[in-house]
């Protein structure tokens, strides 16, 4: 993402690696969890591969209080209007790992029904992929968000955040205006981002 | 040399460590913490979670039973009561009268409670 | 057994049959299926395992004749008795309808909506013949063979199909 490119000069300073130091070892998970991938995650919080070790033990269900989303399992269609206003409600600092294949990219199912990939709604940091990704991935997948909170500065904004919330206000606004259910209205955004050419809503 | 006001002094520390303390609190939590963490106040954040979807009932404003205002009012009743029996009681030192006064305001709230008795405030079912 | 009884209480109701390891499989025409549905009823095969239907687009689509009509609408019945299972096929024409089993069978309910849904062959007699697993305005009917096999993903880059919905939005 070009808002945060890391090749730009993003001075870190000392007061930004003490931050990011204690962000990214607290890291309490979300667990969006609607398949398969989330059965792993469980097995990656259990004592063999063990998260806790991570700072990532305080799993939380509520996106209030939590920091990090993993989306574990296909989201269909139907379900992405639930994972936007989840990642709305969440409080900044905020990442998501998508876990899997059917988050990243639709998986094996590429058919009506299935989202071909959250980042086509809501802004992905890490991508873990497997069908599904063995419990080494997933804490790999942790760690490389971890290093990508260690580069990050105070004095940056978050684009892709912003641009979020304003996808947000137009697909509510659009479902106001014209009386349809949230999956339609995103299907009718995905036409329309897919038309200008870009790869996600928001 | 003992200052005649030294056993207070512990409470003089307690109220300066207080002070700091709270100044600091609004100090670092007012000024410094806003330049530390990410500001970005949205409408979406505030709104009641209920896994994603919008809500489906008009919130807590559902019919209460009055049994429970009617429980917690005896319950604050009978406990002042009791309240009031404990120093009495350590105090009492074998008196009539003082033994009669008790027994006259106990006889009161007695009334009191046979009352409630008989109307079946004590029954949870009804 | 079964479909000697068939034969002998509905002679000539069944138009093919075949059998491969065990399974049973009959064909018959939607004007026998309600006949057909009581007597397998008194038979013993009460229990209604699933109802789904198959498209085969290359069949001329006509009313009436052996192997008439684009889909052909499948039922299980299971015997709990006698642990006999029968297969049973209807076959039914692009805009054609089939006598509902609602009245026998209540799982026949959501079976023939998904139907309904999937395919588009409407069952006569539903109380509710609405869509099941997709929304009420879904343009076309998923499983047929000229639905587009990803949906129609509007973001498709290589070996797309038709595009969903014709690339209209849905309008409230």
């Amino acid at each position: 993402m070009a808002e945060m490119n890391i090749n730009d000069a993003v001075v870190t300073t000392r007061l930004d690696a003490v931050v990011n130091w204690g962000r990214k070892n607290s890291l309490w998970p979300l667990p969006f969890g609607t398949a398969c991938c989330a059965i792993e995650f469980m097995s990656m919080m259990a004592s063999k591969y063990d998260m806790s070790r991570f700072g990532a033990e305080a799993m939380r269900f509520s996106p209030r209080q939590s920091d990090m989303m993993l989306v574990l399992g296909t989201v269909t269609n139907k379900m992405a209007p639930i994972l936007r206003t989840i990642y709305a409600q969440m409080a900044e600092p905020k990442w998501v790992i998508s876990v899997g294949v059917c988050a990243s990219s639709g998986g094996m199912y590429r058919t009506y029904a299935t989202l071909q990939g959250v980042d086509r709604v809501i802004p992905v940091d890490v991508y873990v992929p497997g069908c599904p990704p063995r419990p080494e991935s997933m804490i790999y997948g942790v760690m490389k968000l971890q290093e990508k909170i260690e580069k990050e500065s105070l004095s940056m904004r978050k684009e892709h955040i912003a641009r979020f919330y304003e996808s947000l206000a137009r697909q509510e606004a659009l479902q106001a205006e014209k009386g349809l259910t949230g999956q339609q209205t995103i299907r009718n955004m995905l036409m329309d981002a897919a038309e200008r050419g870009a790869g996600t809503i928001f | 040399m003992a200052h005649p006001a030294s056993p207070f002094l512990p409470i003089l520390i307690l109220l300066l460590v207080a002070a700091v303390t709270a100044i600091a609190i609004l100090v670092l939590s007012g000024k410094v913490l806003p330049l530390l963490k990410p500001n970005n106040p949205q409408e979406a954040k505030l709104r009641p979670y209920e896994c994603g979807v919008p809500p489906l009932q008009e919130g807590a404003r559902h019919k209460y039973s009055v049994k429970f205002y009617l429980t917690a009012m005896l319950f604050i009743l009978f406990d002042v009561e009791a309240a009031f029996l404990l120093p009495w009681a350590v105090n009492f030192k074998h008196a009539l009268w003082t033994f009669a006064a008790m027994l006259s305001f106990m006889a009161t709230l007695l009334v009191g409670f046979i009352y409630a008795w008989g109307k079946g405030a004590f029954e949870w079912e009804r | 057994m079964i479909i000697e009884h068939i034969d002998a209480q509905l002679p000539g109701a069944v138009t093919d049959r075949h059998a491969f390891r065990g399974d049973q499989t009959i064909v018959v025409a939607k004007e026998n299926l309600l006949a057909l549905v009581d007597l397998l009823y008194r038979e013993g095969f009460q229990l209604l395992v699933d109802i789904t239907a198959v498209d085969w687009p290359e069949r001329p689509n006509a009313e009436g004749g052996a192997a008439a009509g684009r889909f052909d609408v499948v039922y299980h019945w299971l015997n709990l008795a006698s642990q006999e299972r029968l297969r049973v096929k209807v076959p039914v024409a692009d805009g054609g309808t089939v006598p509902s089993l609602t009245g026998h069978f209540k799982t026949a309910d959501w079976f023939e909506r998904e139907v309904f849904d999937l395919f588009g062959i409407r069952f006569d007699g539903h109380p509710n013949m609405k869509r099941l697993l997709t929304w009420d305005d879904f343009p076309g009917h998923a499983l047929r063979k000229d639905f587009p096999l990803d949906g129609g993903d509007p973001f498709c880059m290589e070996g797309c199909t038709a595009p969903y919905n014709n690339g209209e939005r849905a309008r409230g």
